[in-house]
């Protein structure tokens, strides 16, 4: 079996807006362009702000739309124009978990029947009583209890409702999830558990994660490898661990140390954007960041970069990346001043003291599987 | 000791038909030129807390039960609703998360700013009209001239903040109340907003209150930081004291629990459970149903007090290295 498990190649989906009598249409390039490779057993993250196409092209690689352009391949299989019984197979092996927690779920239908129905669907082999045996699995593996199969949505948290979603997707054994901002309607602390629960499935059930984010930091923790967007293209991508210490594009750069961090007294040099992300419907020729790139040059606004190897892993879309790092020679973020001792050590007690107190939810899944 | 801007001495309030307080208690200070992060999780009473100090909770459902505000050497109670109007606006101002359904759609935004002006500083049209662009161009807002005249759908997310800091700034208010002002906001924004706050802050010595549940922003611009969990502050002190000393086991799990950009990845720690509703607190201390290291004990309400000098911890194990090593 091939190493790799969906491949977009020259993705691209192009809306069109207005061009009501005599009016001109719009083309918002929501998805311009985008390549990428997801490998078996990985979890592989798209982080990018807010209109750069990141959920539209979670929606592609899912074949909710259908793309403008470009090839989609699950397991080798080219799935970009599928119709039909195929899709409907599709859709069993490759699910989706949604952000809102509160909208995604139907109020009127029980959480045995939400999480029961794909089962239906897609198993429809099952018996009504193992059915109801798989739900009471299912719930158990996303740390819910069996008994709560009769309560509908309303009765559960926000970190509940995510682990309802979550059970939905994973009841028809599906080899690939995509999680579109799955964490970010949560508070952080129960976005921990959320995010630990998706790192546990990952290597039980043998998944492969493909994580639709916002927020770095979650990615850092989640993802094997990632790809950054800005305007419907992406401008690097490559393991994690990698972007994050020596990030090339001055997109990337910009984004990590625009985050505050929760560590007091960290001197920061920010690199400063000016101004907004310009709209997708007119998006700058040539490079599209040059309009609030602080690197950028003369030529920038003409020549358009490819997204090409800067190692081995690793790909970036600048023309002048090389300068930059030679210029900057220590881009990424400077290493953790770390947390006092005095916190550090109590982090432990407190850790400690919860694993104490909570059974390991793995464990309980495992007996009852 | 000169008396701060604004001090707040055990606010405690309810919704009429709730069995339990929904803020239960609270006392903080601000002073000039601070800023005091008041931080937690959905839920736990932050933002109802800032709507209270601006006599912005409806009347007639809420029920105060105690509470003293001192603002600047006045005194008043929160249910002083004619006083606290009086300042709304002029010598407190807040700003909103959501700036799209705080600022009125169907307004030019240079009129609404006009009309806040007008309002409190009884001068004519014109000068307010002078005093929004000045205030417009103060925020960052290219062409104010132009901007006046547009209206809120028109701009993007990270102008309509900077409007409505424009509005709240107008009358020069001493103090800023800052809900959750870059939680909309994408991060590279985020981070032109939190500078433009700090930018005014320095000009004009306004004492400021921020309320977010991102870790990250109280670090980088409070003085001083008030945890909240379930209408309850749990710790509150100096900024450094909070991150570099956490007592409270609340604060501890919220910290631990939050992703780290830098470091070694690790699996990230949790607060078990989830915050309880109105009606099913524990009694005594609230975090005590998903506090790893509760005790009989915690049934009575732990009282806020002094860990070190202006580090204050509402847990009865506090200081919590001392305790936890005498109980192993």
């Amino acid at each position: 079996m091939s190493d790799t498990i969906l491949k977009a190649d020259g993705l691209k989906k192009h809306f069109h807006l207005g061009g009501g009598f005599m009016a001109e249409t719009k083309v918002v390039r929501a998805v311009d362009g985008v390549s990428i490779e997801v490998r078996r057993g990985e979890t592989f993250a798209i982080v990018g702000e807010s209109g750069c196409g990141k959920s539209t092209l979670a929606r592609l690689l899912m074949r909710l739309l259908e793309p403008t352009d470009g090839a989609i391949e699950f397991e080798e299989r080219d799935i970009a124009g599928i119709r039909g019984r195929d899709l409907r197979e599709l859709r069993r092996d490759m699910q989706f978990v949604f952000q809102d927690p509160f909208s995604s779920l139907n109020p009127r239908m029980s959480v045995g029947k939400l999480v029961g129905e794909p089962i239906e669907t897609h198993r429809p082999e099952l018996s009504r009583a193992q059915r109801r045996q798989e739900v009471a699995r299912l719930l158990n593996i996303v740390g819910l209890r069996p008994e709560h199969a009769d309560r509908y949505p309303h009765e559960f948290s926000g970190g509940q409702r995510q682990r309802i979603g979550i059970a939905r997707a994973l009841a028809s054994n599906p080899r690939l999830v995509i999680g579109d901002e799955p964490v970010s309607a949560l508070d952080v602390s129960v976005q921990a558990q959320v995010v630990n629960l998706l790192h546990d499935l990952k290597s039980k059930l043998d998944m492969t994660l493909v994580i639709i984010a916002h927020d770095l930091a979650v990615i850092r923790h989640m993802s094997d490898r990632v790809a950054v967007m800005y305007l419907g293209q992406v401008v690097e991508s490559g393991p994690t661990d990698e972007i994050f210490a020596n990030p090339r594009h001055p997109y990337t750069m910009a984004l990590l140390s625009a985050i505050p961090e929760a560590a007091h007294g960290r001197a920061r040099t920010r690199l400063a954007l000016s101004g907004e992300t310009p709209s997708p419907a007119a998006p700058p020729s040539g490079c599209r960041f040059h309009t609030r790139c602080p690197f950028a040059r003369e030529d920038c606004a003409t020549r358009i970069p490819e997204l090409g190897p800067a190692t081995t892993e690793s790909r970036v879309a600048c023309h002048y990346w090389q300068d930059i790092a030679a210029d900057r020679p220590a881009a990424g973020l400077t290493p953790a001043a770390g947390r006092s001792e005095g916190a550090q050590r109590r982090f432990a007690l407190y850790e400690a003291a919860t694993q104490a107190t909570t059974p390991n939810p793995k464990t309980a899944a495992n007996a009852e599987a | 000791m000169d008396s701060p801007l604004l001090q707040v001495e055990n606010l405690k309030f309810r919704f009429r038909g709730q069995p339990q307080d929904v803020v239960e208690g609270i006392s903080f200070r601000v002073g000039r030129n601070e800023t005091l992060c008041i931080v937690g999780e959905s839920g736990c009473g932050k933002s109802v807390t800032a709507l209270a100090l601006m006599g912005l909770l409806p009347r007639d459902s809420v029920r105060f039960g105690s509470g003293e505000i001192r603002f600047d050497g006045d005194s008043f109670t929160p249910s002083d609703h004619d006083r606290i109007a009086a300042m709304r606006g002029d010598r407190m101002a807040m700003i909103f998360q959501e700036p799209m359904t705080s600022l009125n759609p169907a307004f030019r935004i240079g009129d609404q700013i006009a009309e806040a002006v007008e309002q409190h500083r009884k001068c004519g049209k014109a000068k307010a009209r002078e005093r929004a662009v000045e205030m417009l161009r103060r925020v960052g807002i290219p062409a104010p001239e132009q901007r006046m005249n547009e209206y809120p759908h028109q701009l993007s997310g990270g102008m309509r903040q900077r409007v409505m800091i424009a509005m709240a700034l107008a009358n020069d208010p001493e103090l800023l109340i800052a809900d959750e002002p870059t939680t909309a906001l994408d991060v590279t924004v985020q981070a032109q907003i939190l500078d433009l706050i700090a930018e005014l802050q320095a000009e004009t010595g306004m004492g400021t209150i921020m309320i977010t549940h991102d870790l990250g922003v109280v670090a980088e611009i409070a003085t001083d930081v008030a945890v909240m969990y379930a209408g309850q502050v749990v710790e509150y002190g100096p900024a450094e004291a909070i991150f570099n000393d956490p007592q409270h086991p609340y604060t501890i799990g919220l910290m631990a629990s939050v992703p780290t950009l830098t470091g070694p990845r690790r699996r990230l720690s949790t607060v078990p459970g989830s915050v309880p509703s109105i009606g099913q607190m524990p009694e005594g201390c609230r975090f005590s149903s998903r506090c790893p290291f509760a005790a009989p004990v915690c049934a009575s309400r732990p009282e806020l007090a002094e860990v070190a000098p202006g580090h204050r911890a509402a847990c009865h194990f506090a200081p919590l290295d001392q305790t936890l090593e005498r109980r192993a």
